[in-house]
């Protein structure tokens, strides 16, 4: 009787000799691992669904579903793979990319990868397609990497909703989905890449950090992602792995108004935050204490990067500051009480406000604090950092929580979005950083790193800075 | 009929406000949608507005609501706006998970609960009440943690996470029904003993009747007005849930409602709702079938005959050992620093520098329990008068209290602050508020049951008959008839009050870090609990010795003076 009651998670393995993994995910899906959402990740980190284009370690773009491109102006040009089926038996064709670009550019709202870009696919022949953008767009092959642009089989498109089940191409089929329990996929045997080491993955959705951890040290998970900080310790160490992520722990500065207006109040608060013992302490050295906006993520940025013009700090003189965050990564209410004792050592008299990011978020976009502590991430699909710094700093910018209005700042943004893919556009990001620095809006304090743990006798798990791999066709467990 | 139309009534303002909950709160539905969907995309004002027209929602609140109205009469109950999918089948699947592990934490909160009730019978006097006031107060989520960490990883006989069997559910059922047995079983265990010192059941006892025989009158006795309490209690296993579902990973229906209410996605939100409202009024109705059958023709012919209400006998021991202990704790803190961060001490272990230990920031945790104690105290007091004074108030209104009650009751205390955060803002006393605004339908429905008693009782009638005025009879026999057992149940929810308003925190109501305020340290400590167990655990032993001093001292209060017992002895006989 009570059967009835229980997803059925524990689904009988396919007797082939070859072992399940056993995966436990944060985040249960929240549309129904619809690829126009958040839920896309989950999709690629499974190995179920595949791009046209993939990102190698540089952020570069490499072939995939697509063997080679090209640009012309504002077109691009798509050759497709051969012998490339989906799930359900059917054949990849340019017709079936073009469903799914178009649903993900019509979609409402839009993929995040294509904020602010008109695109449109066409099928010239059953193995190219042309992808045409209102503007020319150096970045394209580089957003159609973005797993929210997974390439479906027609039938996923036939409801209300985009269905994934049996309807992607990768080494792994999605064959059951169990609301926001758990998830079942299969090994695809007629993969056009090979044959998946592993049987078939068993997914858990298991959003306390606490439990997770405990998944894996009771044995019920082989794979755990984003083991929390201070469940770490209490691993060994030889089953977690730390993955720099581009994610920044920032400390923006109200310039519009309140004490931090005064360039001088910036700079003391920029000289009294000692980030190293946020790191020690908060993070268990599990951090690494940033030197500008963009992290050990993008290895190329500290390269590039020269020494920032400061402005002199100002003596705070009892100035009331109001610091806001929020409880949904565990670190940053620990992280704002120690800025609070750090900022008071100086002089300054703050006061804490900390909420649910869901409860906060709009009071910080209209500036309602005098300083917010946000983890911001860098780089996001695209692997371009220059949309983060353009909508974070830039006057018209969509995100500009500081509220920076800054013409010098505007332009070296405006520069480094319109230079084209390469050497020069990281150079001119850099510059760009170098400039918002300069005006003390935003204090970089760390970058973070996603723990995972993998069980003994797991091998071939992917670990993935940009969280978009995890099980691949290698992955499999002893 | 009239208290058919109360419930009407109410469920429909509930359901229209949950309805408005994104034009109350100012909070942009498009916003929360989108993030619900896309965490870090930007709010670009083209993808709000895609989302707006998508959605309808240009509509308005009215006509959303309107069309809302209409579906549901054709039993359709929308399609939820995050996720696309029909609302039906996903409120159905959560509550059949809900109901399964209500069910599981019931069996177990029945079994605490006889266990507390047992000595009572044998001994045929009353307990302290300590132990069950101690129970009662352990936070579910430390419960369910401390549980995950002995019983999954340490012993490894049971799954940590997930339901997909019946070993799932042990864990869960255990850190739900333990508090909620402890709280069943002190009702009970507090209503036997002047019931087991009537006339009847001694005849009975004289007359040869077998001790069980008689245990089973007693508790069929006082069981018509705690019968109410056990729907309430098991209404709240579903949609209070919410902690344990999401440690334990339960996909049940307190999580979706929860869901649903962060991204303000109505139709999901009104499905949940609308679920759980049904759920306490059919558990109202059945408690109420129940009570009514228990009581029989007596309470329409005012052949009834309440117990008398009278102190406890608890031994002055235990109060005064509880006292001594927590003031010396709290003494003992007040006298060092709960602010000062020091990382180098982070979770220290207990030493002379740190006699609890230290939290996560190095703070010491003995400093923090002192300095928290009067806010936390406070507050949480505050906010038990004030659902005990509505309880006394409405529980004369017994028709139209327990409706209002049943369906504030089923209502998930997260969505009521949800409420007032979007109608007063984020702020201290927005807390209090939601806490209060939860906490008066337990005792309201207490004092309603026995309020509807007294009126049927024999000895009123000969009150009246003899020309007591209305007056006397309400504040010489009446209130203290129901102002003394529903006081000691309010004492009893203290230290579920004082967690209850941590919990809001994060909805920016109540206290904000680094406040040392108990339930925020419970919270901050929750990671911790294996790494720091004394720093984790100590403000959780802080609260449980609360909550016995509290209850031990409350079973001091009621009528002292001899000759009111003496003559209410006097009318006692069997109802039975």
């Amino acid at each position: 009787m009570l059967t009835g009651c229980f997803a059925a998670g524990d689904s009988a393995a396919t007797r082939s000799g070859d072992s399940r993994l056993r995966v436990a995910m944060m985040q249960p899906p929240r549309s129904g691992l619809s690829p126009l959402t958040d839920d896309a990740f989950k999709l690629s980190r499974w190995s179920t669904a595949e791009t046209l284009v993939r990102l190698d370690q540089d952020g570069d773009a490499a072939p995939a579903l697509a063997t080679g491109w090209k640009q012309s102006g504002k077109t691009w040009t798509f050759t497709l793979r051969e012998g490339v089926t989906f799930h359900d038996g059917t054949g990849l064709t340019a017709q079936s990319v073009v469903t799914s670009l178009t649903a993900a550019a019509s979609a409402s709202p839009k993929p995040r990868i294509l904020d602010g870009v008109e695109l449109s696919a066409e099928a010239v022949d059953p193995r190219t397609v042309t992808v045409t953008t209102a503007t020319v767009d150096h970045l394209v092959p580089q957003r159609l990497s973005s797993p929210q642009l997974s390439i479906l089989a027609a039938k996923a498109y036939a409801g209300r909703t985009v269905n994934p089940v049996g309807a992607g191409t990768g080494p792994f089929e999605l064959v059951k989905v169990n609301g926001t329990a758990s998830a079942t996929l299969e090994r695809y045997e007629g993969y056009w890449g090979g044959k998946a080491k592993a049987a078939g993955i068993d997914v858990k959705f298991v959003p306390d950090g606490t439990a997770r951890a405990a998944a894996l040290r009771s044995g019920e998970a082989d794979i755990v992602e984003a083991v929390p900080v201070s469940q770490a310790g209490l691993l060994d160490e030889k089953l977690i792995t730390e993955v720099p992520m581009p994610r920044t722990n920032t400390l923006y500065l109200n310039t519009a108004s309140g004490p931090f207006k005064d360039a001088g109040l910036r700079a003391a608060a920029r000289q009294a935050i000692d980030a190293g013992k946020i790191v020690q302490s908060v993070y268990e050295g599990r951090a690494d204490v940033a030197q500008g906006l963009l992290g050990p993520a993008l290895p190329w940025a500290a390269k590039l990067r020269q020494g920032v013009a400061r402005t002199p700090a100002a003596e705070p003189g009892g100035a009331e500051i109001t610091i806001g965050t929020y409880t949904d990564r565990a670190e940053l209410p620990e992280v704002a009480q120690i800025l609070q004792q750090q900022l008071q050592a100086v002089g300054f008299k703050v006061k804490l406000d900390v909420r649910e990011y869901a409860n906060i978020e709009a009071d910080a976009l209209a500036g309602r604090f005098d300083a917010f502590i946000l983890s911001r991430a860098t780089v996001l699909d695209s692997g371009d950092a220059a949309a983060y710094l353009f909508s974070d700093f830039a006057s018209k910018g969509s995100f500009n929580i500081s509220r920076l209005a800054d013409a010098g700042v505007d332009q070296a943004l405006t520069a480094a979005s319109e230079t084209a893919v390469g050497e020069g556009r990281r150079k001119a990001v850099i510059d760009a950083e170098a400039a918002a620095l300069a005006t003390d809006a935003a204090v970089p304090m760390l970058h973070e790193r996603v723990i995972q743990g993998d069980a003994q006798g797991v091998s071939g798990v992917a670990h993935d800075p940009r969280e978009r791999e995890l099980v691949t066709i290698d992955t499999y467990v002893k | 009929m009239r208290a058919g139309l109360t419930r009407a009534a109410a469920l429909a303002a509930v359901l229209t406000v949950v309805g408005l909950l994104p034009w109350l709160s100012g909070k942009d539905p498009a916003l929360s949608l989108l993030r619900a969907k896309s965490a870090e995309q930007e709010p670009t004002p083209e993808a709000l507005a895609a989302i707006r027209a998508d959605l309808g929602l240009d509509a308005g609140p009215l006509g959303l609501l309107g069309r809302w109205a209409a579906g549901l009469l054709r039993g359709d109950l929308g399609a939820s706006w995050v996720s696309g999918t029909e609302v039906l089948p996903s409120v159905a699947a959560g509550l059949q998970v809900s109901l399964a592990l209500m069910g599981a934490a019931l069996v177990v909160a029945l079994l605490v609960a006889t266990a507390l009730v047992v000595p009572v019978l044998i001994r045929g006097r009353g307990t302290s009440g300590a132990f069950a006031a101690m129970l009662t107060s352990v936070p579910e989520f430390l419960f369910s943690t401390v549980l995950l960490i002995l019983a999954g990883v340490g012993l490894g006989w049971l799954p940590t996470s997930g339901w997909a069997g019946p070993a799932h559910v042990v864990l869960p059922a255990l850190a739900l029904g333990l508090p909620a047995g402890g709280l069943l079983g002190r009702l009970v265990a507090e209503a036997l003993p002047p019931v087991l010192d009537e006339r009847w059941a001694h005849l009975w006892r004289g007359a040869g009747v077998s001790h069980p025989r008689v245990a089973l009158g007693a508790l069929r006795r006082v069981a018509p007005p705690l019968a109410g309490q056990f729907g309430m209690v098991a209404v709240g296993l579903s949609g209070g849930a919410v902690a344990v579902e999401t440690i334990f990973a339960i996909p049940g229906l307190g999580r979706t409602t929860l869901g649903a209410v962060k991204s303000q996605d109505v139709p999901l939100l009104q499905g949940s709702v609308l679920a759980l409202l049904a759920l306490g009024l059919l558990a109202g109705a059945v408690a109420s079938v129940l009570r009514r059958r228990l009581l029989g023709p007596a309470l329409r012919e005012a052949g009834l005959t309440l117990p008398a209400p009278r102190p406890l006998k608890v031994p002055a021991a235990i109060p005064v050992a509880l006292g001594v202990v927590l003031a010396g704790l709290i003494g003992c803190g007040l006298l060092r620093d709960p602010y000062t961060i020091d990382t180098a001490a982070r979770l220290a272990a207990p030493s002379g520098a740190h006699p609890l230990g230290a939290d996560a920031l190095g703070r010491d945790v003995l400093a923090r329990l002192g300095h928290g104690a009067a806010a936390t105290v406070g507050t949480a007091a505050v906010v038990c008068l004030l659902g005990y004074v509505i309880a006394l108030a409405l529980g004369f209104l017994p028709n139209l209290a327990t409706g209002l009650a049943d369906i504030a009751n089923a209502l998930p205390p997260v969505l009521v602050g949800v409420l007032v955060a979007a109608v007063l803002g984020a702020g201290a006393g927005g807390a209090a508020l939601a806490v209060a605004l939860v906490s008066w339908p337990s005792l309201t429905a207490h004092a309603a049951a026995l309020v509807e008693e007294i009126r049927a009782s024999r000895f009123l009638l000969a009150q009246k008959a003899i020309g007591a005025s209305p007056a006397w009879i309400l504040t010489r026999h009446v209130l203290p008839s129901v102002a003394v057992p529903v006081a000691r149940h309010a004492v009893l929810r203290l230290p579920g009050i004082a967690l209850a308003l941590a919990a809001l925190g994060f909805l920016g109501l109540g206290a904000q870090p680094p406040s040392p305020e108990w339930g925020l340290l419970l919270d901050e400590a929750a990671d911790y609990v294996e790494r720091a167990p004394v720093a984790a655990l100590a403000p959780a032993v802080a609260l449980a010795l609360l909550a016995a001093l509290t209850v031990t001292l409350s079973a001091y209060t009621g009528p002292r003076r001899a000759g009111h017992v003496r003559l209410r002895k006097k009318t006692s006989s069997g109802a039975l």
